[in-house]
């Protein structure tokens, strides 16, 4: 076991640092028109650094590595709160693609590593409430080996720029059974589908999805029909910790605005740093950050452990870090007084994002369900010797 | 980055598994999961086994007769250890007071004093506090005034836990009262000398583990001080510090979570199991979340603590670990009804002691005491708010 990064990691997480504090600076953002949350050119300077090859294969156009690129990658955009869909795009909607046909996978990946495709995953639907396997939309046959889609597909983050959907719809089962799951790549500009682009709260912009109709065939398949949920779920797994690796440089950035303010501000004729309860207030937001960032590695570690396992692990995560990063950035707030409400200010900015986080994936509230669930299912012994 | 257990520390932790089955006694390991102190007879015992093992010092180097292991194995080890039920060794001796031993005393001392430790012979008690010295530990006042080739040490000490069944007190004195940090000795002393009188300290769980210890002209040859005469607070310091790295007690809170699962599969509400009642499990599960958070900032701060760590790790452990094992506590005796309300009596140091309990399963005795005990968790080994201070001036800049 090693928590220290590579020569090479280093380089990636020291120039994408470089790179976003000039480039993409919260106070740049600020003050620059609503354009969707998109600039190509920077777009096209992401795929120019290899971020968006960093966490892939090479037999994918990729650099050759993996999740750990990824979270470095997504903790610095994290510190800027960066609006660009680097994680839609060239996370969630990658690592699915990756994991769902290999095939594809060799022939389009390199296309997105090179900035000149922009896949986004239309999975989510509007009672998923964080379960993967949630899916109504509905993948009906239509004769000679071809299906119409048809249903609503909500939160696809990076939509608005999407040139390729990958749509999960029903071909079999339930609506919250694994198997029956089937993917499909379709065109941003088939008959048949609408969009409607939505801006967050936090500034980011995705889309809902309608798919009224859409005729796919099976040159359109991501994988096998009725197999598509394990690569959702690796897909899922990847992106949900890389979220949290974005919550991390989330929090500590806001740990550290808020540092400085009390270190500025002065009231009843003193810095506000001076009083010891704002100090300990400090302290529990520093433990706060530190449990989080602990619990990337872990889930980190634990992607590789059979599914129960790894699916504890992420759910230990993202409830950690939900629990945290609302905590850090609602004190960062308080912390400020007033100005701490301003759109102008940028703390509110930090406690925003972390709300949108709560959202995505399933929210701490979720994860701790599923790990009671757990608690209820399975023999004690088990669970002590993980 | 490389997340992955080495297969030979996993090698590591079957070969520990495997000699815990064969040579942890069930009668020890009985005792040791419940939340009774542990009885010294049963740390001597299991002390000289891991003694012959050579496993009698696994956070010591290999020259004073540890085993040199990594960080980690360490920390295997000790889990293994906590989830099998063994006795906890001496803390006092092998983590807090043992190293400041070999790294700051002369050869005479270490070898007077270090394999005592190793046997399961010396065990130590912490002469640190006093009334008027708490958080404020340098302020304390005990006096050691030299005479000849002694010292006559006067003052009163608060909190030392095991004083009465102790070898040895690792005791900080004042011998320059005109300084405050500078002016205070670290000396070594057998509480049996004369002129030590020990009083017991029952805590609100009604057990015995804490005394006050009072000095009247205690004579401690000079031979007993530890490195340089004044300079005890640099030594005490390196003991807190060893106190605080090892804080979190992952291992400890490991096994209370397991303890307080297998509770809560047991006990019943009108037959469905206490597991299963609405609200639960999400705070069974909110625990172990935060356990797994602990449990990886320790890995990070075990790692990192041999490249010079950054962070202020033991204050942060220190005030997380020290909460989570209380909240454990607080659900355990939750889980637990009327047998969480039940006096079950300490039964004492005599292990063949048959005490005259209330009814109740196996698991309720001493987890009510325990949980009172640990109600001095967020203060003893430095007060939370304490921690929180040494964050935010030491790292945070405030």
């Amino acid at each position: 076991m090693d928590f220290r990064l590579t020569d090479e990691q280093e380089m990636l997480r020291d120039s994408a640092r470089r790179f976003l504090e000039k480039e993409c600076s919260l106070e740049q953002r600020l003050h620059a028109p609503v354009n969707g949350g998109f600039d190509a050119a920077r777009w096209a300077q992401f795929a120019e650094m290899g971020w968006l090859a960093a966490s892939l294969p090479e037999d994918c156009g990729g650099l050759g590595g993996d999740i750990v690129e990824a979270a470095l990658l997504m903790e610095e955009f994290g510190r800027n709160l960066v609006v660009d869909p680097f994680w839609g795009i060239g996370v969630l909607a990658a690592q699915t693609l990756l994991a769902a046909d290999a095939d594809k996978a060799r022939e389009l990946l390199p296309l997105l590593c090179a900035g000149e495709l922009r896949p986004a995953l239309a999975h989510h639907e509007v009672q998923s409430r964080g379960v993967i396997e949630h899916v109504t939309t509905q993948a009906r046959p239509a004769g000679d080996g071809a299906w119409t889609l048809h249903g609503e597909k909500t939160l696809v983050m990076g939509g608005n720029v999407a040139d390729r959907f990958i749509v999960s719809a029903r071909t079999s089962g339930g609506s919250r059974d694994r198997q029956g799951i089937t993917l499909f790549l379709i065109d941003a500009n088939v008959p048949g589908l609408q969009r409607r682009d939505v801006r967050l709260i936090d500034n980011r912009w995705s889309a809902e999805v309608t798919l009224d109709g859409v005729r796919v065939t099976s040159a359109d398949l991501l994988g096998a029909v009725g197999e598509g949920w394990a690569a959702l779920e690796y897909g899922h797994a990847r992106g949900l910790i890389a979220l949290c690796a974005e919550a991390v440089g989330v929090m500590e950035r806001a740990m550290w605005i808020t540092r400085d303010y009390l270190r500025t501000r002065k009231q009843f004729g003193v810095t506000l740093n001076t009083f010891q309860a704002l100090q300990h207030r400090m302290a529990e937001m520093l433990i706060e950050l530190e449990l989080s960032r602990s619990m990337v590695y872990r889930a980190m570690a634990y992607l590789v452990r059979p599914l129960a396992a790894r699916q504890a692990a992420l759910s230990v995560a993202k409830a950690r870090v939900g629990q945290s990063g609302r905590f850090v950035c609602a004190q960062g707030i308080q912390l400020h007084g007033g100005i701490g409400v301003t759109e102008e200010y940028s703390i509110g900015h930090y406690f925003k994002r972390m709300t949108v986080f709560e959202n995505e994936l399933g929210s701490a509230q979720f994860h701790l369900e599923q790990l009671a669930l757990r608690e209820c299912a399975e023999p004690a012994a088990a669970r002590a010797q993980n | 980055m490389d997340f992955k257990l080495d297969p030979a520390d996993e090698a590591f932790r079957q070969e520990v598994r495997a000699f815990l089955k064969e040579n942890l006694p069930p009668d020890l390991a009985r005792r040791g999961a419940c939340g009774f102190h542990p009885i010294r007879a049963d740390q001597r015992r299991w002390q000289r086994t891991l003694f012959e093992r050579g496993w009698g010092a696994p956070n010591w180097p290999v020259e004073y007769g540890g085993t040199g292991w990594s960080h980690l194995r360490q920390f295997i080890f000790d889990e293994e250890c906590a989830l099998a039920g063994a006795p906890a060794t001496d803390n006092g001796g092998l983590r807090m007071f043992g190293p400041v031993i070999y790294t700051y005393a002369g050869a005479e001392l270490k070898a007077r004093l270090l394999p005592g430790i190793l046997k399961g012979e010396l065990y130590w008690g912490q002469g640190f506090s006093e009334p008027g010295a708490g958080s404020d530990l340098a302020a304390l006042a005990t006096r050691a005034v030299r005479d000849g080739d002694e010292y006559v040490v006067n003052g009163h000490k608060i909190w030392t836990t095991g004083a009465h069944t102790c070898d040895i007190i690792g005791l900080l004195v004042k011998t320059n009262p005109e300084a405050k940090q500078r002016g205070i000795s670290f000396l070594c002393v057998d509480p049996a000398t004369p002129g030590i009188t020990v009083r017991p300290i029952i805590d609100i769980g009604e057990a015995h583990s804490l005394n006050e210890v009072f000095f009247d002209n205690v004579r401690v040859p000079v031979s007993n001080l530890l490195g340089e005469e004044n300079k005890g607070w640099t030594y005490a310091k390196a003991v807190l510090e060893n106190e605080r790295a090892t804080s979190a007690e992952v291992p400890l809170n490991k096994r209370k979570l397991a303890q307080l699962r297998h509770i809560a599969m047991h006990e019943r509400s009108d037959g469905c199991r206490v597991i299963d009642l609405p609200g639960f499990a999400p705070r069974l599960a909110q625990l172990e979340v935060d356990l797994r958070a602990l449990e990886w900032l320790t890995l990070r701060a075990l790692t990192e603590k041999s490249e010079g760590a950054v962070l202020p790790y033991g204050s942060l452990l220190k005030v997380r670990g020290s909460e989570l094992v209380q909240r454990i506590g607080e659900l355990t005796v939750e889980a637990l009804e009327q047998y969480g309300s039940y006096l079950y009596a300490e039964p004492g140091e005599d292990p063949d002691a048959k005490p005259d309990w209330p009814p109740g399963p196996d698991y309720a005795p001493g987890v009510v005491a325990d949980f009172m005990y640990r109600r001095a968790a967020t203060i003893y080994g430095g007060a939370n708010e304490v921690q929180r201070t040494i964050i935010a001036r030491s790292f945070l800049g405030l």
